[in-house]
């Protein structure tokens, strides 16, 4: 069977430098999985990663009403220019709102000096790499909103962590997009979507939502896919 | 606070272990042991989805190239197993 197959995880460096087992993390966190990705794709620029700092909330021109008090992970680049990475696990108190399922801090963060925004998910762990180390090589500050799915908050087994992200990107609630110097840039696509109530019935933290309000956010995400979809072909002409 | 919070733990604890020792409470550990990964062989084609999936970086890759599972740093997620393509990976108690 070896002689003719070929994984891509096989030339991963397969070390755990920076984030070592037996941290305090829940059972099947997403933020763990991603931060773990995260390191991975930064593991060659250690200097650099001593002076990452963590802060609580999005400093500035990134507060953004969808994640208050997110964690967001510093870290200085040459010059005075930063790499943000943002852990969202839409921890936004006890109602969930369409508003702050739909993301708008990536289009906020490349209108106001980022040369470099883009989403990723730890369900699709070599776009997020490829993000990072984007991220970082880009001559400018770059900013990274990563989907953290949190089975305790959210309400679903602990097990399909990794499957509820990638029904985020598939049900196009979480678009994986990439902002490169004004570009937009869709870097996942399903040509057949699944549906926001698909995504929205396998976690109890919707189990009071009405169909009206899945429906809202039905269309709310079809809208902004397709502004998404639009900015990203104009690109391409 | 904390030194006196954590005071108050280690006496509990200690407490507790006198108690499960003396049989009078039952230990968690006892009861129900946690699922760990076991990895089928025959089945596994090395694709190392467990490996990138796993959130504790519990899994790391053998001399032989199959995977296989820290006991001490798994969390019992199932992840990898529910994440498993070819179906290779199992939940089972394990000794």
């Amino acid at each position: 069977m070896d002689t003719y197959t070929l994984f891509a995880g096989q030339f991963l460096p397969f070390n755990e430098r920076y984030l070592p087992g037996g941290h305090n993390a829940c059972a099947g966190s997403g933020t763990a999985l991603a931060l773990r990705h995260v390191y991975k794709a930064l593991e060659d620029k250690s200097t650099d990663l001593a002076q990452a700092r963590w802060d609580e909330t999005p400093t500035g021109i990134f507060a953004a009403s969808e994640t208050p008090g997110a964690p967001v992970l510093i870290i200085p680049k040459a010059g005075e220019n930063r790499l943000y990475i943002c852990f969202d696990a839409e921890a936004v108190g006890k109602k969930t709102i369409p508003d702050q399922l739909i993301k708008k801090s990536p289009a906020k963060a490349a209108a106001s000096g980022c040369l470099y925004a883009a989403t990723a998910s730890p369900s699709h762990p070599f776009d997020l790499i490829e993000k990072i180390r984007r991220g970082w090589s880009i001559a400018g500050s770059a900013y990274i909103h990563i989907l953290c799915p949190c089975p305790m908050s959210w309400g679903f087994e602990m097990e399909n962590t990794v499957r509820i992200a990638r029904m985020a990107v598939e049900a196009r609630v979480f678009p994986l997009y990439e902002i490169a110097e004004g570009h937009y840039n869709i870097t996942v696509e399903d040509m057949r979507p699944r549906t926001v109530a698909d995504y929205i019935g396998r976690q109890a933290r919707f189990a009071s939502w009405k169909k009206a309000q899945i429906a809202t956010l039905q269309e709310q995400t079809d809208r902004l896919y397709a502004q998404l979809h639009n900015s990203a072909a104009h690109e391409m002409n | 606070m904390a030194t006196k919070s954590s005071k108050q733990m280690t006496a509990v604890s200690k407490l507790l272990d006198q108690l499960i020792k003396d049989g009078k409470v039952e230990s968690f550990s006892a009861v129900e042991k946690p699922l760990k990964p076991v990895w089928d062989k025959l089945v596994c084609a090395r694709c190392a989805l467990c490996y990138l999936y796993c959130p504790d970086a519990a899994i790391s890759r053998q001399a032989d190239g199959y995977f296989d599972a820290d006991q001490d740093l798994c969390k019992s997620c199932g992840i990898c197993h529910r994440e498993c393509w070819f179906g290779a990976i199992s939940m089972q108690e394990v000794e």
